[in-house]
């Protein structure tokens, strides 16, 4: 890393607060970040996906007070982050919190950090996190849906987002997170989020990635699943110049179940990288991915999910199913399915297509007086529709369409490559 | 109301229709028989503007438009409906989203307000009941996970909500069982009237039964061979269609 950029690093840890614990972890995850460097396309979890934009770019820690969000209509409860920083909250919002806020809780000191990884991106959000949700749902209570809308709106700022989910026994929520900044505008989001369920706690979390066209967008989720938990996670990623999601899950006891769709659309220029790594880790487990990708213009798109099921996993079931459509001769989609099953008493599959739209389908609906461009937006929501059954159970539906709708690439929509 | 003059049509370099001429004036049923192989199907794709095909020769008109020059969609809102031999499956896609969708796209383009949703649902529950279609059928995605005769009910439903001025059944008869041959002809019959036309592609008599033709046509080798009333159906029932056609032999479709 070069002396420059390592001076930005360090003039942003500055900024960074908290108490005396945490600012000695935070230098400590900064010496670790610039010594390791950001990854590079040499690692094999890296090799489609190049960050030397990132170098290029002054980013600074966001200096702007919160300011003024996007105005949008949530369906339930809300937490509002402008450039990394809680800004407003409805009162609706219970047990939702500022991380920062409560950075030297006893619940927070339990668990931050517990899960996530240490990679690279990790240490830099270690050491430079601003805020983020805490969210703790006591045992056996029943959430209803919570938003938590993240808005950057500062140019060239990087905004480290740090979000803590505890759900206690038998506790149900349903997340909403909702990422979004000013049009055109360059920023990078880095996010960790760290998830732990207890028996029998049921999660539904749905995260839109809504960036604007010239953002950034790195993330690492990780859950750990006690008995019988429950994790339904729906990414839906369609905005942003750059995506990159790690999805992390744990069923480290019986009965622990995930479900992990998604659904991409990576068109214009958008590059959108998403790794999903299941590890199945007690008996009577189940895991399950039906995500939908569609890449356009000079858009890419990479799906690479691994489910590995440990000795010992007996009677694991895994199923994955990747389907993506390719609507253009520029745009590429990369596909990775693996299974590691080192148990003998198992249940997985996993198929993966790449194709494109098919002009029986579109003839058969212009035959009807669908004229061509009605005819193939209607079938490429059919396509994305498979990815988004979680949302039949949550009321979430309603929302989520319009945002759906204004991201499909259509022609006349498509701007030039 | 269609009036097809000396239609040459090939894929790619191989001839399939080799000047068909053929009238089909308002109020009337024209059922097109031959064996397979001899074009029924692709008179009755290109009619509806399927691409792949190319027309080397000839004319077709339509009330006074030139069909040949008008886009699929245009040709279905022009009032060209075609009932697919083979309905395609559309996952995701509700049939009551693309039923709503083909009728408001007729209405718009006829200067016709759209219809909301509840009076389109009233429109669509008496076509249901008219083919004894149950109301869960508009939930379902179009043609998906349906058997072969729902298939065929479906694309009778579609045509009694549009309202067709042509209409053309390719082989609707085809794979139906005699109780759903019934339904499927008491919606075409449903919706003959001297306004409309319909043209039956069938390789059998037996749909004739139900849906009286006021011409036969066979079509052989790229022709039509033959024309006649409603008694030329029964005679190819009991003879075949190798008396039409002895040197044209019946072959088996790829």
């Amino acid at each position: 890393m070069n002396a420059i950029a390592m001076t930005r690093y360090r003039q942003a840890l500055a900024q960074a607060g908290g108490p005396p614990r945490l600012m000695t972890e935070r230098r400590a995850a900064l010496e670790r970040f610039i010594a390791r460097g950001l990854p590079t396309t040499r690692e094999e979890d890296w090799k489609y996906t190049s960050l030397d934009a990132l170098e290029r770019v002054e980013w600074h820690a966001p200096e702007h007070a919160p300011a003024a969000t996007v105005a949008e209509d949530y369906p339930g409860a809300v937490l509002k982050f402008s450039n990394g920083r809680l800004a407003d909250s409805t009162p609706q919002a219970l047990h939702a919190y500022s991380l920062a806020a409560h950075a030297d809780s006893a619940l927070v000191r339990q668990h931050l950090g517990k899960l996530a990884n240490d990679a690279a991106l990790t240490q830099i959000n270690n050491a430079l996190w601003q805020d983020g949700l805490l969210l703790h749902v006591p045992a056996q209570l029943k959430l209803p849906p919570l938003f938590v809308a993240h808005h950057a709106s500062e140019a060239d700022a990087m905004l480290h987002v740090r979000t803590l989910i505890v759900l206690e026994a038998g506790a149900e929520a349903v997340l909403v997170e909702h990422y979004r900044g000013t049009s055109d505008l360059p920023y990078w989001h880095n996010g960790v989020t760290e998830i732990v369920l207890g028996a029998g706690a049921r999660l539904t979390h749905l995260k839109l990635t809504e960036e604007s066209a010239a953002a950034t967008h790195t993330s690492q989720t990780v859950v750990r699943q006690a008995r019988d938990s429950h994790y339904f996670s729906l990414s839906v990623n369609v905005g942003g110049r750059l995506l990159r999601h790690d999805t992390w899950v744990n069923l480290n006891e019986p009965g622990a179940e995930c479900q992990l769709d998604g659904l991409f659309i990576a068109d214009m220029r958008r590059h959108i990288d998403q790794h999903l790594h299941v590890e199945h880790a007690a008996p009577h487990t189940t895991s399950r991915q039906t995500w939908r990708g569609i890449a356009a213009g000079r858009g890419r798109g990479i799906f690479d999910a691994r489910v590995v099921v440990q000795p010992g996993a007996q009677q694991a079931d895994a199923q994955q199913s990747s389907r993506n459509l390719l609507l253009s001769p520029h745009a590429e989609i990369d596909v990775k399915p693996q299974l590691e099953i080192y148990a003998d008493d198992v249940k997985c599959s996993h198929g993966a297509t790449v194709g494109q739209l098919d002009e029986a389908e579109i003839f058969y609906l212009r035959s009807r007086g669908i004229d061509a461009d009605t005819a193939r937006a209607l079938l490429l929501r059919g396509f994305v529709e498979e990815a988004l059954r979680l949302l039949k159970n949550t009321g979430l539906a309603d929302w989520l369409e319009p945002h759906l709708i204004a991201a499909l690439p259509l022609p006349g929509k498509e701007h030039t490559p | 109301m269609l009036h097809i003059e000396n239609l040459h049509v090939a894929i790619g370099d191989k001839p399939i229709l080799s000047g068909i001429n053929l009238d089909v004036k308002a109020g009337e049923v024209h059922a097109i028989m031959g064996p397979n192989g001899s074009g029924k199907s692709t008179l009755a794709q290109v009619l509806a503007g399927r691409e792949g095909y190319t027309v080397t020769a000839g004319s077709v008109h339509y009330l006074d438009l030139d069909l040949l020059a008008l886009q699929p969609e245009q040709r279905a809102r022009a009032g060209v409906f075609l009932a697919f031999q083979y309905p395609l499956e559309i996952p995701g896609v509700a049939n009551v989203q693309l039923l709503r969708t083909a009728l408001n796209s007729a209405r718009l383009a006829r200067g016709e307000a759209e219809l909301d949703a509840m009076d389109f649902l009233d429109t669509v529950k008496g076509k249901l009941a008219l083919l004894g279609m149950d109301e869960s059928f508009l939930y379902r995605a179009v043609n998906e996970g349906f058997s072969g005769g729902e298939k065929k009910r479906n694309e009778i439903l579609q045509m009694a909500v549009l309202e067709p001025r042509l209409a053309i059944l390719d082989e609707t008869d085809s794979g139906l069982d005699i109780d759903a041959l019934k339904i499927v002809a008491h919606g075409v019959n449903a919706l003959k009237n001297p306004e409309r036309a319909v043209i039956l592609v069938t390789h059998y008599q037996r749909l004739l039964n139900y849906i009286v033709p006021d011409q036969v046509h066979v079509l052989a080798g790229g022709r039509i061979v033959r024309s006649g009333d409603a008694s030329l159906a029964l005679e190819l029932e009991d003879r075949g269609y190798g008396w039409l056609i002895p040197d044209i032999q019946e072959e088996t479709r790829p």
